[in-house]
C-alpha cells in the first residue's frame, strides 16, 4: 500500500498536509499521533470513505480513486469504533458482511471467529458485547475476505492489557503467516510499539518521522540507545563516564545511572568501570529513545 | 446480479429481524381483525338471499317504505338511507342480478383505507434505511466493500419498495382470510354493486380492488421516495418521518390553500390522486390532464432519486 502526497482539506482547513509512505506485505506499521492529528481522517481516505483532496492511495498498485472496487477488495478495516448491528448476533453480523463479497464460506467465518476467540458469545446479540468483544468482532469482520492489508484504527481502545497482548499475538501471526500488511493507529505509543516493525508519527496532519522499531536490536548497531546501569558507587561511575567517554549521565533513584550511548560502545564502558572497582549490578537498554523521540516530536501538539 | 440480490437480502434481513417491524405487522393485523369484528357487529351485513330473492327484495322494499312513513321531518337522513337501499334493491331486480351477501372480497375492498397505514409504515422504513446506518455507525463498514455506493443505495431503495409490496400483500391476504372466516366468501368471480358518481354500477370485485389499491399506490411510492430522499440527505430518520407524514396528511389542504394560484397544479399533491381523471370525477384544478399529472409525478420522482443518489455517492463519510 502506498500513499502519495495525500492531502485533505475540509472547508478552508487543511487537515492532512501531504502524507507519503509505503507499507509492505508482512509488515506491521504503527500509525501514531496524538488525538486530532489526522489518523482517522487518513484511514478514511485509505479505505475510500472520504475523497482525497489531492494525491493518491494505491493498494497493490490499484488506485482507490480510479479503481475503487479492485483496490478496496484487498482491504479489511475498522474505522474508529467497531460498530455492529446491535440487534443481530455476532454471527449474523459476520454473515451480513460475508454476503457482500463473493467466495466467503461458513468455514471461513468459523475460522476467523476462532482466530479472534469469539466462539462462545458469537450467537449472542452484538448489542450485549463489551467494547473488547466488539473490537474482536470488528477484526473478524475485517479479516473475512483475506485482505492483503488490514487497517485497524485504535484497536486497543477499550481493551484490557490481556486483550491488547492477544491482539498483538494474532497481528504478528497474520503478518508472518498470511503475509498481510497491518496498519495500526494509536495515540498511545507504548501500546503498539511492541508489535510494530515500523512506526510513522503524525502530527497536525504531517508525517514527522518514520522509524523502524527493531533497528536498535539488530540492523542498526550504531543507533543511540538509552542505557540504564545500576552501579556502586554512583558518583565514581559518573565521574569516570564524564572523563573517559564524555558522557553526561543522569543519576536515577540513588543507585542507577542513565545515559544515551551506542550499543557497540557498552563493552568498552563496562571494562573501564570494572577496572576502577566499580560494581555493576544490572545493565539494560530501554526503549527510552523512541518514546523520548515521540514526545520530542509531538510535545506540543497544537492544531491550528 | 446475484450479488445485488444478496444486497437486497441483507437489507430485508435487517428490516425483518427487528422487533419494531413485527410490531407494525401486529398493528395491521389487529386493525384488520378489529375491523371485521366491528363490521360483523355494527355494520349492515347482508345475510344473503335464497332462490326466492326477488320476492325477498320486494318485501324488503315495502318494509323500508313503511318505515319511511313513520319517520318525522327531523329524521331526513334515515329516510334517505332507506331510499338508497330501495334503489340498490331495484337495480338488482331491474337487471335480474341475484345479490350476493357481504363477504371476504368486499371486506378486502373496504380495507383499501388501510393503504394509508401501509404508506405510513413504508415511510418509517424508508426514513430509517439509510439514516439508521449512520446512527448505528455501521455505514462505515457497509461502504468499505468492493461494491459501488450506487448499488448499495439502489439495494436499499428496492428493499423499501419490497417492504411496501410485502406489507400490501399482507393486508390483502390477511383481510381476505379474516373476511372469509367472519363473513364467508362470495364466490370465485365476485361482483359488487358500486355507488359511483355516475350512478349504480355492477362491477367485478377483483377489478375494483385493484383499482382502489392501485390509485393509492401512487401516493405511497411518492411519499416513500420522498422520505428516502430526506433520510439520505439529512441522515435523520425522525426528520424524514415527520416531514413525509405531515405532507401526506396536509397534502390536499396545501393544494386547497393555493388552488387559486396559477402554479398550484405543479404541487406534488395536486397530482398524486390519479382517480381525479377517472370517469365521473373532475380534476382538482381545471385544465389538468392525466398525462400532465404523470409528467409532474415523474419530474418529482427523478428529483428525489437524483438528490439521494448525488448526496449518497459523493458525500464523505466522516464523523457522526
Ligand atoms: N468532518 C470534519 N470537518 C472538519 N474537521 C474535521 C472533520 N473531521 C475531522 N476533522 C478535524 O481533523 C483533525 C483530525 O481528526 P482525526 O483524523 O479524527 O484525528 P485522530 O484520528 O488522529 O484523532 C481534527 O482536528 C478534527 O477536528
Ligand atoms: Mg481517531
Amino acid at each position: 500500500m502506498e500513499l502519495v502526497n495525500v492531502k485533505k482539506t475540509i472547508g478552508k482547513k487543511e487537515i492532512i498536509k501531504g502524507l507519503s509512505f509505503t507499507i509492505h506485505r508482512g509488515e506491521i506499521f504503527g500509525f501514531i499521533g496524538p488525538n486530532g492529528a489526522g489518523k482517522t481522517t487518513t484511514i478514511r481516505m485509505m479505505v475510500g470513505l472520504m475523497q482525497l483532496s489531492e494525491g493518491d492511495v494505491r493498494i497493490l498498485g490499484k488506485s482507490i480513486t480510479t479503481d475503487y472496487k479492485a483496490a478496496v477488495r484487498e482491504v479489511g478495516a475498522i474505522v474508529e469504533n467497531p460498530e455492529m448491528y446491535p440487534f443481530m448476533t455476532g454471527w449474523q453480523n459476520l454473515m451480513h458482511y460475508a454476503r457482500m463479497i463473493p467466495g466467503i464460506t461458513k468455514e471461513r467465518i468459523r475460522e476467523v471467529v476462532a482466530l479472534v476467540g469469539l466462539e462462545k458469545p458469537i450467537h449472542e446479540k452484538a448489542g450485549k458485547y463489551s467494547l473488547g468483544m466488539r473490537q474482536r468482532l470488528g477484526i473478524a469482520q475485517a479479516l473475512l475476505h483475506r485482505p492483503a492489508i488490514l487497517i485497524l484504527d485504535e484497536p486497543t481502545n477499550g481493551l484490557d492489557p490481556a486483550g491488547i497482548r492477544e491482539i498483538r499475538k494474532y497481528m504478528r501471526k497474520l503478518a508472518e503467516e498470511e503475509n498481510v500488511a497491518v496498519i495500526i493507529s494509536s495515540h498511545i505509543l507504548s501500546e503498539i510499539e511492541l508489535i510494530c516493525d515500523r512506526i510513522g508519527i503524525i502530527k497536525n496532519g504531517e508525517l514527522v518521522a518514520i522509524q523502524g522499531v527493531h533497528d536498535k536490536d539488530h540492523a542498526d548497531e550504531s543507533a543511540v540507545q538509552r542505557i540504564v546501569m545500576e552501579v556502586k558507587p554512583v558518583d565514581a561511575a559518573t565521574r569516570l563516564l564524564k572523563e573517559q567517554f564524555q558522557i553526561t549521565a543522569a543519576a536515577m533513584d540513588g543507585s542507577s545511572l542513565s545515559f544515551d550511548e551506542n550499543k557497540e560502545n557498552i563493552p568498552v564502558i563496562v571494562k573501564a568501570l570494572t577496572k576502577q572497582d566499580i560494581s555493576i549490578y544490572q545493565i539494560g537498554a530501554s526503549n527510552g529513545t523512541l518514546e523520548d523521540k515521540f514526545f520530542d516530536l509531538i510535545g506540543e501538539n497544537i492544531i491550528e | 446480479m446475484n450479488r445485488f440480490l444478496k444486497l437486497i437480502y441483507n437489507e430485508n434481513y435487517k428490516i425483518y429481524i427487528r422487533k419494531s417491524t413485527w410490531v407494525m405487522y401486529a398493528i395491521l393485523a389487529l386493525l384488520i381483525i378489529g375491523g371485521a369484528f366491528l363490521t360483523s357487529v355494527y355494520g349492515d351485513v347482508d345475510k344473503g338471499y335464497d332462490a326466492n330473492w326477488r320476492e325477498q327484495l320486494e318485501q324488503e322494499n315495502e318494509q323500508l317504505l313503511a318505515e319511511n312513513e313513520g319517520y318525522g321531518e327531523d329524521e331526513q337522513y334515515l329516510t334517505t338511507y332507506n331510499l338508497d337501499e330501495i334503489e340498490v334493491n331495484n337495480y338488482y331486480l331491474e337487471h335480474d342480478i341475484e345479490p350476493t351477501g357481504y363477504g371476504a372480497w368486499q371486506y378486502v375492498l373496504e380495507n383499501a383505507g388501510l393503504l394509508s397505514i401501509v404508506s405510513l409504515l413504508t415511510i418509517i422504513v424508508a426514513a430509517g434505511i439509510i439514516a439508521n446506518e449512520y446512527r448505528w455507525g455501521t455505514i462505515k463498514l457497509l461502504l468499505i466493500r468492493p461494491i459501488s455506493r450506487t448499488q448499495i443505495l439502489l439495494s436499499k431503495y428496492v428493499s423499501v419498495l419490497l417492504f411496501a409490496a410485502f406489507t400490501l400483500l399482507f393486508v390483502l391476504g390477511f383481510s381476505f382470510i379474516v373476511g372469509a372466516v367472519t363473513f364467508g366468501v362470495e364466490g370465485l368471480s365476485p361482483h359488487i354493486l358500486l355507488d359511483t358518481n355516475t350512478g349504480l354500477e355492477y362491477v367485478s370485485a377483483l377489478k375494483q380492488i385493484m383499482t382502489e389499491y392501485g390509485y393509492g399506490l401512487v401516493n405511497l411510492v411518492m411519499m416513500a421516495t420522498f422520505a428516502f430522499m430526506i433520510s439520505t440527505v439529512f441522515r435523520n430518520s425522525s426528520l424524514a418521518i415527520g416531514t413525509a407524514i405531515f405532507l401526506m396528511m396536509a397534502g390536499s389542504t396545501i393544494v386547497g390553500m393555493f388552488s387559486e394560484r396559477s402554479w398550484a397544479k405543479y404541487i406534488l399533491f395536486a397530482n398524486t390522486d390519479l382517480q381525479q381523471y377517472a370517469p365521473g370525477y373532475t380534476p382538482w384544478i381545471e385544465g389538468m390532464t392525466l398525462s400532465f399529472s404523470i409528467m409532474v409525478l415523474l419530474v418529482y420522482y427523478i428529483i428525489f432519486m437524483a438528490l439521494s443518489w448525488i448526496v449518497f455517492t459523493k458525500r464523505d463519510v466522516a464523523g457522526n
